[in-house]
């Protein structure tokens, strides 16, 4: 049986020095997709990048890329030959220059493309003799990217691709991918707190809040279904919990009950008119209020 | 691969040892007219006690160029710098340390735990086995210079002597560099190690049979023209010990 | 380029906003019948958005019959004349929300409150009566 996913984790959780960075994460990356995977600093996406790549042990629950085991030795190396990971600070040799580090790079993929290498090293202008730590916080990305980009992978996993960058890089990192994806047909997760980037190009999204999934889907589904319902009252908003499926988040601020739904408004919007509100509004909502909605500090 | 990294990672290390050492035994070669002139009058000292003794065996052992080379070099200067050197050599580059990890890049690649440190395994102990066999082909090369002859065997049993015990000490600070982050630390330690072992020799009377600082300066194929085997085997099989150690600590760490 | 970027974060699907934006072109003529719409990758490449997002447009409008994807060759404006239809409708659709639309302003109601209307309209809200203004 053959995983229609490329990543696909199930309860996964992970102990760092008694931290639990990750609380029984359910996450499903379907094959071809770019998908953006969002998250407050510290909620866990890093770590989850590292367990499914091989570098960090899970502590219980299951993990899958390409349905191999990363916490296998064997399986896990099969998984680093055909997916790129490249780390939130681009980290590479200071010792090597630009083409010491395509040539290591190459050297552990007998199938590296050495046309996308030249064709990215002209595209993102990267002086192949400049020792790798002379190199600019954007120009080390784009070389981290050249590196993933040529080695033929099936995935590519990035944390936080844009970070540092300005937007005329981040547009030229993202029209990289972008080109890449529609040649190659290779999946792209990547995290990023840039919700504009997600917005832009990913079709598929998952938000992480404190160590586990809390919203995930197509993004264009998440478009169509997730609606902001705002009831106002003449006094205090009622405590009354609702018992209609499809509500994500429930706040409430003096005589303001907000609530966010997903598909299936006709029921909530039934309750809610039970709670006789002075009025009631229904409004479509952007990703970065799902967002902000879902991994709001609870008070 | 790994390899070409490994050896960028340790160079300088090397590089500098490599200078150090071969100095050394090309100084010690040299001083050797300078330190005849001398004889006579330290043949002259007389303290009391063991260190009295201590110290008139040695010069009794220097009477001959030989003797000259084994105290000066395997039993002194080797000794301590290569010791030094080999747990400079071990130390540090295993343990994820601190934001700006270029470890998460090495780790992304197709390469299982056991490859990349058995390659900086390799790496180093092929460096070590350069340190100690190139200082001690000194002496037959150079000998002649100041009208001596060393044989070359000799040398080739002293570096084979070096080599196995410096690993140990190699093998104890990459050991340490699993357990504890950064450069520094495992080095330091390993050194306190060294240290202690000294210190227990001097208590101990003399250096014993079961000294490892024995072993590594030939000292019973000195005196007697056979190998300490016995001591060869215990530093191999601590070495290896040691390593396997390490790998096992490498395979499970979290990074 | 004839095709503008999207907004991402107008709460309209992208592929939506492409399908409008190629009805539009073949209403105003911009695109004529039997000419070629840029491929998948370039286009995707040009405006920076997922490829699988315009082929998801393409396919739709494959659908509505606006444009023919013919396999190796690309997509093509449809010359079918039930495109046409199907603009015609929307076009018509256009007028009665312009007037109804300006009637609501004739009344004072805000822009604001008028998308809020709308909206609510098609959630099924107002058949239940929970809006107050």
């Amino acid at each position: 049986m053959v995983d229609p996913f490329v990543i696909h984790t199930v309860e996964l959780r992970k102990t760092y020095d008694g931290v639990e960075a990750l609380r029984g994460l359910n996450l499903q990356v379907p094959a071809g997709s770019i998908f953006g995977f969002l998250g407050r600093n510290g909620a866990g996406k890093t770590t989850a990048m590292k367990v499914l790549l091989g570098m960090a042990r899970p502590t219980s629950g299951d993990a899958r890329v390409f349905g191999l085991r990363p916490a296998s030795p064997d399986e896990g190396v099969d998984i680093r030959r055909r997916a790129a990971f490249v780390s939130e600070d681009k980290s590479l040799y200071d010792a090597m220059n630009v083409d010491a580090m395509i040539r290591f790079t190459a050297s552990f993929f007998p199938r590296w493309r050495a046309d996308l290498e030249q064709r990215y090293l002209r595209m993102f202008e990267l002086p192949r003799h400049a020792p790798v730590k002379t190199l600019s916080r954007g120009m080390r990305t784009k070389l981290a990217l050249l590196l993933a980009l040529c080695r033929g992978a099936e995935l590519l996993v990035l944390d936080e691709p844009s970070s540092g960058l300005d937007p005329a890089s981040t547009e030229q990192v993202l029209q990289a991918l972008v080109a890449h994806v529609a040649d190659e047909g290779m999946t792209v997760f990547f995290s990023s707190h840039q919700i504009a980037d997600v917005d832009q190009i990913a079709d598929h999204v998952a938000i992480i809040d404190r160590g586990r999934v809390v919203v995930s889907g197509a993004l264009d589904d998440l478009r169509r279904d997730y609606r902001r319902l705002r009831l106002v009252f003449d006094s205090d908003a009622p405590d009354a919990p609702f018992g209609a499926p499809g509500i994500a988040h429930v706040r409430r601020a003096g005589r303001v009950l907000t609530l966010l739904t997903t598909a299936g408004t006709e029921q909530v919007v039934d309750e809610a008119r039970a709670l006789a509100p002075a009025s009631m509004d229904i409004l479509p909502v952007t990703l970065k209020e799902i967002f902000l909605e879902t991994v709001a500090v609870e008070e | 691969m790994f390899w070409y990294k490994s050896w960028l990672d340790t160079r300088w290390r090397f590089l500098i040892a490599f200078a150090v050492l071969v100095c050394s035994a090309i100084l010690t070669v040299l001083a050797y007219p300078k330190f005849l002139a001398l004889l006579p009058s330290a043949m002259r000292v007389n303290l009391g006690g063991e260190i009295g003794r201590r110290v008139t065996e040695t010069i009794q052992f220097e009477r001959d160029y030989r003797g000259y080379i084994w105290v000066q070099s395997f039993r002194q200067n080797l000794t301590q710098l290569g010791t030094l050197f080999a747990e400079l050599l071990g130390t540090g580059g295993l343990l994820p340390s601190g934001s700006k990890d270029t470890a998460l890049f090495t780790m992304s690649l197709p390469a299982s735990r056991n490859e990349l440190l058995g390659t900086r395994a390799a790496t180093g102990l092929i460096e070590l086995g350069v340190l100690a066999f190139a200082p001690a082909l000194v002496f037959p090369l150079l000998s002649p210079a100041v009208g001596q002859t060393f044989s070359a065997a000799s040398a080739i049993t002293h570096g084979a002597c070096l080599f196995i015990t410096w690993a140990v000490f190699f093998s104890l600070a990459l050991l340490l560099s699993t357990i504890v982050a950064g450069v520094w630390i495992p080095a330091l330690v390993a050194i306190c190690v060294a240290f202690f072992l000294t210190a227990v020799d001097l208590v101990a009377g003399g250096t014993g049979r079961y000294s490892i600082f024995a072993v590594m300066s030939g000292e019973h194929y000195f005196r007697t023209g056979t190998l300490p085997w016995v001591g060869l085997v215990v530093s191999a099989a601590a070495s290896a010990a040691m390593l396997y150690a390490a790998a096992r600590n490498f395979a499970r760490q979290d990074f | 380029m004839l095709l503008l970027r999207p907004n991402p974060a107008s709460g309209v699907p992208i592929y939506l906003q492409l399908m409008e934006q190629v009805k539009h072109a073949v209403d105003t003529g911009a695109l004529r019948p039997g000419e070629q719409l840029p491929g998948i990758r370039p286009l995707a490449e040009e405006l920076v958005i997922n490829p699988n997002t315009v082929a998801k447009a393409y396919r739709e409008l494959e659908h509505e019959e606006v444009i023919e994807l013919r396999q190796g060759a690309g997509a093509f404006v449809s010359a079918h004349p039930r495109a046409k239809k199907l603009t015609d409708r929307v076009r018509a659709g256009q007028a009665i929300v312009a007037a109804a639309v300006e009637r609501l302003q004739s009344r004072g109601i805000t822009d604001a409150e008028i998308r809020r209307l709308f909206e609510a309209e098609l959630a099924g809200l107002s058949k239940v009566g929970g809006h107050r203004g």
